[in-house]
């Protein structure tokens, strides 16, 4: 009976050593990207320019692409 | 869908650096770091020396998104390459992937510590709210939200730098390189012009003009 409380005793005496020394997990948890917003809905800082509608991507298209002309000289001086 | 895209003209380009000066005062980058920057080659040879300003070029295919180990890159509806710099580590993978060095860290501190990554953003900000004080502060102006185009591409006092929707300025730059072979300067290039612009081996190589045609040069 002492033998057996012996053997007990050192066998959770390894047991508590070996979860002291395990680790615990140390993966960091995933940061999640942000959705970002499209730039056809808009700033709101007081610089936008005027001619399309915030929100509407289409107008924003069409008002891009025709400040996008203004780079061409050619369609600039007639 | 639009595809935002830079185009340099290397036969206007006069390497003014304009374009780096209205970079960095719009998006207020900080000393040391360059998000557009003029690359000129063939250097002082008469007739051979060409410029072109360089930048992220917002890669269809970005090697920057594909070795980020914590895939802080995104690219919009418009095909801009944009990241968040609240995930990125500034480990410089993307600097090494990039061919044309458009990562920058900032350097500070001893033992050559970086700063998180900073790239050309095509003036389109970041994650944070369009237009607002922390985008800004991280990312720069976000002038796509206000509806305009990069400045760089915009003052660009040649207009070799153009910025914008790709099927826009590739037209704007198809009826520049036809006018030029109308007025006779390299007949027989590509339509597209896109070896003038880039070089390739199809690409005549300009004559060079005899230093003793120019006046004043030695």
């Amino acid at each position: 009976m002492k033998r057996y409380l012996k053997t007990l005793g050192l066998s959770l005496a390894v047991t508590s050593l070996l979860v002291a020394c395990s680790e615990p997990p140390e993966i960091a948890a995933k940061v999640a990207k942000r959705p970002d917003v499209a730039p056809y809905m808009g700033a709101n800082d007081g610089f936008m320019t005027k001619g399309w509608t915030p929100g509407n991507q289409a107008s924003w298209t069409e008002s891009t692409d025709k400040r996008t002309q203004g780079q061409n000289e050619y369609s600039r001086v007639k | 869908m639009a595809r935002m895209k830079f185009i340099c003209d290397t036969e206007r380009c006069i390497e003014c650096n304009g374009c780096v000066t209205a970079c960095k005062n719009e998006n207020e980058v900080p000393w040391g770091v360059n998000r557009r920057r003029v690359v000129t080659v063939n250097d002082g040879i008469i007739g051979q020396e060409k410029s072109i300003s360089v930048a992220c070029m917002h890669c269809s295919d970005a090697p920057c998104m594909a070795v980020c180990p914590v895939d802080c890159f995104y690219r919009t509806d418009e095909g801009v390459v944009l990241h968040d710099k609240d995930i990125c580590i500034g480990c410089g993978y993307c600097s090494f992937a990039c061919p044309f060095g458009a990562p920058q860290f900032l350097s500070k501190g001893a033992f050559g510590t970086r700063s998180k990554m900073d790239k050309c953003t095509f003036c389109s900000g970041g994650p944070e709210a369009n237009g607002s004080v922390a985008e800004f502060e991280k990312y720069g102006r976000n002038r796509l939200a206000e509806g305009k185009l990069p400045l760089c591409a915009e003052m660009c006092s040649t207009k070799a730098l153009i910025g914008g929707d790709g099927d826009v300025i590739a037209g704007i730059f198809n009826q520049r390189v036809a006018t030029r072979e109308k007025n006779g300067k390299y007949p027989g290039s590509k339509a597209f012009g896109w070896t003038t612009a880039y070089g390739g081996p199809d690409a005549p190589a300009p004559t060079p003009t005899p230093a003793a045609k120019i006046p004043g040069a030695k």
